[in-house]
């Protein structure tokens, strides 16, 4: 295509890029203090072709990508772009090497109009004066060529998230990048923009930009890279393969670590929806179990909720939870885990569904009522949702009872004095009721929620990521309270991304993917199924 | 024991500081600073006189800072005690002229009734707006200032006008001697024991019931209360309530106090101070108690300090501001940054 005139086709899909570059880590290690994001990885990939990375959370794959854009320096390791080292830990580096990312989170300023955004991340960022319409006739025709249909002086926030990032899209090739890296790009979107996004980047791959895609779920990486490679616990365990030579089977075995690959098979179900022919999501495979008598505790039918800043919404959950049982929730996050136990604590509208507790139809009861029903939480973030870290360890103690009792007179310290014994049981490692939450060790306020959480009215018990963050020992202690509550004619809904956490006390384990329960597993539970159904088994 | 100890320490040490600083600043610029010091101390506690000047601007400041307290405490920002103070000041007006000629013994329960209602009600609007549609507490309780100031204007020139006044000054007419709670020298048994029961009651409030744990808990981490089945709408409300009640009572009390009448635009920085009295007594009612005692003296001095020492009443507002700043550099509770912002033109 000739090159068309300054004014108009400046900045025509064909001249953003100009050279493809090859690009290479060598030996690359990452170290978050104690923690190895990654080791020693080294791998390289083609010019102007479409490479996915893959792995479950935790494996190391953002900070892979982080590395490459220079956002994060690694302890060893080069990155060399077509053949050339380049400064580790720059971002202004990796830019002038033509390696953008796109953040899984947004980066662009809501407040912004697209063209002034694209303005901020052009090379000619501060030519003035600025005016809307000066910025509007220099970034629209940019917009046209790359097939955004957005008004350019329009507010970023206000569009809709697929033309966000579109736009972020948009803005990552403002400096003529020839190496664009998306961090799960696809976990924002919706299945029809999954779709339009994948033809955005295969024409760019087709002028020559090399796309560097952080994705966890492999039937979309089939559908669209050319290589595929997998991190596994912040190593390169595999690739880069051609991704015609690879099989969803092998992949997710490569992604959970499945020892024993090929040893157990999927079911039918499970492969046609990690191909993607079968109708997706799958249905649950329903495994019948002798018809035991056994109170249910929890009923969740067609449970609906809205996706929001938390993560994706639930979309239709069925679930019931019986009496004498810890049921497990498989996922990879983001899938509705959230959203799941927010439902059941009342923290979110339903827009469709009911929720029973025991015998009583809760749906509308507010969480109090549903504590007072025998519902108890253990949220994910414990030093957030868990407790008040700057205040003292009886007030974070009695904060249920007190709500229960409604405005009432107390007695500091008879509440002192119990909140000092049930600690004691509890045994959490503390010196003084008074002294704030936020000087115990993780271990040791996790205690102190399992003993304010587990009292004798506790009927049915949330545990969402009960053991993250504590060592062997502390998380022991917390399996051996959960399988306690079981035990003692209760049921424990937990929540967890440890698989072996979830093999080792489920009494039976179901599986969450994009707000479906998309399987139920019976012990004995094999990685493979459960990580096919995790990975895969989805849109 | 060390936290309480350290709780007394900081003010006592932000205090000193800022009394050092205005003494520097204003050797340098001239004035004999030990001279400042002596009279501002003589201002404050250095006669009979003196010392019933300080408790009486104590006494306001002493009830609305409580009230700041419980709202600090609770994590909800309410700057508007200023107009609280007024609302207060303006239900009692409207309570004590119609009802003119009743006992006192029916008369002051109602006048109580009166301000509390009236600064609870001033408090409900932004209580409602922040507790429905989260709208920032600091700006809505802080314009509730310029409104109620603006409303005081137009009650004490318009319906309550004094129809004898001269003009120099609008307030409405003199309230009758009988429904006094104390003279023009605003100290009498009646007004320390109205505000030696809001120090017993606010006390109880916080440290023997479960608002007090609650809000405290709501203060530090409300999301943690909510997972704990809380509703934002009970104890929210609860604190603005009581938070604008105790700033219109003091509006009451000086009503029926000292001024005896409604004027426009009188003690224009109480709810400000109130403010500062309560985060220099760390959100304590004690605390409380003892800053109030303070700044009511440092209250008297300023009105010492040009007319019996020649010497200027801005070092009083300089020390204010100095202990302000230095609170502020404590970074504690969040909201007070934002609050500084808006304070800096009330205390021209």
């Amino acid at each position: 295509m000739p090159p068309e005139p300054a004014a108009s086709g400046y900045y025509a899909l064909s001249n953003l890029v100009a050279v493809a570059n090859a690009l290479e880590c060598r030996g690359v290690t990452v170290r978050y203090d104690n923690v190895v994001a990654l080791r020693d990885v080294s791998i390289a990939l083609e010019p102007g072709r479409i490479h996915a990375i893959l792995g479950q959370n935790g494996a190391g794959k953002t900070t892979f990508a982080r590395v490459l854009a220079g956002i994060v320096r690694p302890a060893e390791g080069s990155v060399l772009v077509d053949g050339r080292e380049i400064t580790t830990g720059n971002v202004l580096e990796a830019r002038r090497a033509g390696i953008e990312l796109v953040h899984q989170s947004f980066a662009l300023p809501p407040s912004f109009t697209v063209a002034e955004a694209m303005e901020f991340g052009s090379e000619k960022y501060g030519q003035w004066p600025f005016s809307r319409k000066t910025l509007r006739s220099r970034w629209q025709p940019y917009l046209r060529a790359l097939q955004i249909d957005v008004d350019a002086n329009a507010v970023i926030g206000d569009l809709p998230v697929e033309t966000q990032q579109a736009v972020e899209i948009a803005r990552a090739l403002v400096t003529s990048a020839s190496v664009l890296i998306l961090d799960e790009p696809t976990a924002v979107l919706a299945p029809g923009n999954v779709k339009a996004l994948f033809s955005r980047l295969r024409a760019l791959r087709d002028t020559g930009v090399t796309v560097i895609l952080i994705l966890h779920k492999i039937r979309e990486v089939l559908a669209i890279a050319e290589t595929v490679s997998v991190l596994r616990a912040g190593r390169l365990v595999e690739g880069p393969t051609p991704a015609a030579a690879t099989t969803t089977r092998a992949l997710a075995d490569a992604i959970v670590g499945s020892k024993d690959s090929g040893a157990t098979g999927f079911g039918t179900d499970d492969l046609a929806a990690l191909t993607g022919v079968g109708p997706a999501p799958v249905p649950a495979v329903e495994i019948i179990r002798a018809p035991e008598q056994r109170e249910t505790l929890l009923t969740l039918s067609g449970v609906v909720t809205q996706s929001d800043d938390e993560g994706v919404g639930l979309s239709g959950v069925d679930l019931r939870i019986h009496a004498k049982e810890i049921v497990g929730v498989a996922g990879v996050e983001g899938n509705g885990q959230k959203a799941l136990v927010r439902a059941l604590a009342g923290l979110v509208h339903l827009s469709a569904g009911r929720i029973r507790l025991a015998e009583r139809d809760v749906t509308s009861s507010s969480l109090l009522a549903r504590r007072a029903a025998g519902l108890r939480v253990i949220p994910f973030e414990r030093n957030v949702e868990g407790l008040s870290l700057s205040s003292p360890l009886w007030e974070n103690w009695s904060a249920p009872r007190l709500l229960l009792d409604g405005f009432a007179f107390i007695n500091p310290t008879r509440l002192r004095n119990r909140c000092d014994a049930a600690l004691r049981h509890w045994d959490v490692r503390f010196a003084s009721t008074s002294q704030r939450a936020g000087s115990l060790s993780g271990g040791n306020a996790q205690k102190v929620i399992l003993s304010r959480e587990i009292d004798d009215d506790a009927r049915f018990v949330i545990a969402a990521q009960p053991t993250r963050g504590l060592d062997i020992g502390a998380s022991a202690f917390v399996w051996r309270a959960l399988r306690a509550i079981r035990d003692r004619g209760h049921a424990v809904l937990l929540i967890s991304s440890d698989l072996d956490e979830l093999f080792d006390i489920s009494d039976r384990i179901v599986v969450i993917a994009s707000g479906h329960i998309v399987a139920e597993f019976q012990p004995p539970y094999r990685l493979s199924e459960i990580g096919a159904a995790m990975t895969g088994a989805s849109t | 024991m060390k936290g309480s100890v350290q709780a007394i320490l900081k003010p006592l040490t932000y205090i000193a500081l800022a009394i050092s600083l205005t003494a520097i600043s204003f050797q340098l610029i001239g004035y004999s600073s030990p001279l400042l010091a002596k009279s501002i101390l003589e201002g404050a506690v250095g006669s009979p006189d003196a010392i019933t000047n300080s408790v009486r601007w104590a006494l306001p400041l002493l009830v609305t800072s409580l009230g700041v307290v419980v709202a600090f405490r609770s994590g909800f920002f309410n700057v508007g005690a200023q107009g609280q103070f007024y609302a207060g000041a303006i239900a009692v007006a409207f309570v004590v002229y119609p009802l003119e000629g009743l006992p006192p013994a029916i008369m002051t329960p109602a006048a109580v009734c009166a301000g509390i209602a009236g600064g609870a009600l001033w408090a409900l609007c932004p209580a409602i707006l922040r507790l429905t549609y989260g709208t920032d507490e600091v700006i809505t309780t802080l314009m509730g200032n310029f409104i109620a100031a603006l409303a005081l204007i137009e009650v004490t020139t318009g319906v309550l006008k004094d129809p004898a006044g001269t003009g120099q000054s609008s307030s409405t007419r003199p309230i009758d001697a009988v429904y006094r709670w104390s003279d023009a020298t605003g100290v009498s048994t009646t007004l320390i024991l109205v505000a030696t029961v809001c120090v017993v009651v606010v006390w109880i409030l916080l440290n023997r019931t479960s608002f007090g744990v609650l809000a405290g808990l709501a203060g530090r981490n409300p999301t943690m209360l909510v997972w704990q089945g809380a509703t934002e709408w009970r104890l929210g409300c609860a604190a603005f309530l009581v938070s604008g009640g105790m700033a219109g009572l003091a509006g009451a009390m000086e009503v029926l106090g000292p001024n005896g009448q409604l004027i426009s635009d009188f003690l224009p920085t109480d709810g400000f101070t109130a403010i500062l009295i309560a985060l220099v007594g760390g959100l304590s009612v004690p605390g409380s108690l003892i800053a109030s005692l303070f700044f009511g003296g440092l209250a008297a001095a300023t009105l010492y300090l040009p007319i019996m020492a020649g010497l200027p009443s801005s070092a009083v507002d300089v020390i204010n501001a100095v202990i302000a700043i230095l609170i502020t550099a404590r970074a504690w509770p969040k909201g007070f940054e934002r609050l500084l912002m808006f304070m800096s033109p009330a205390h021209d």
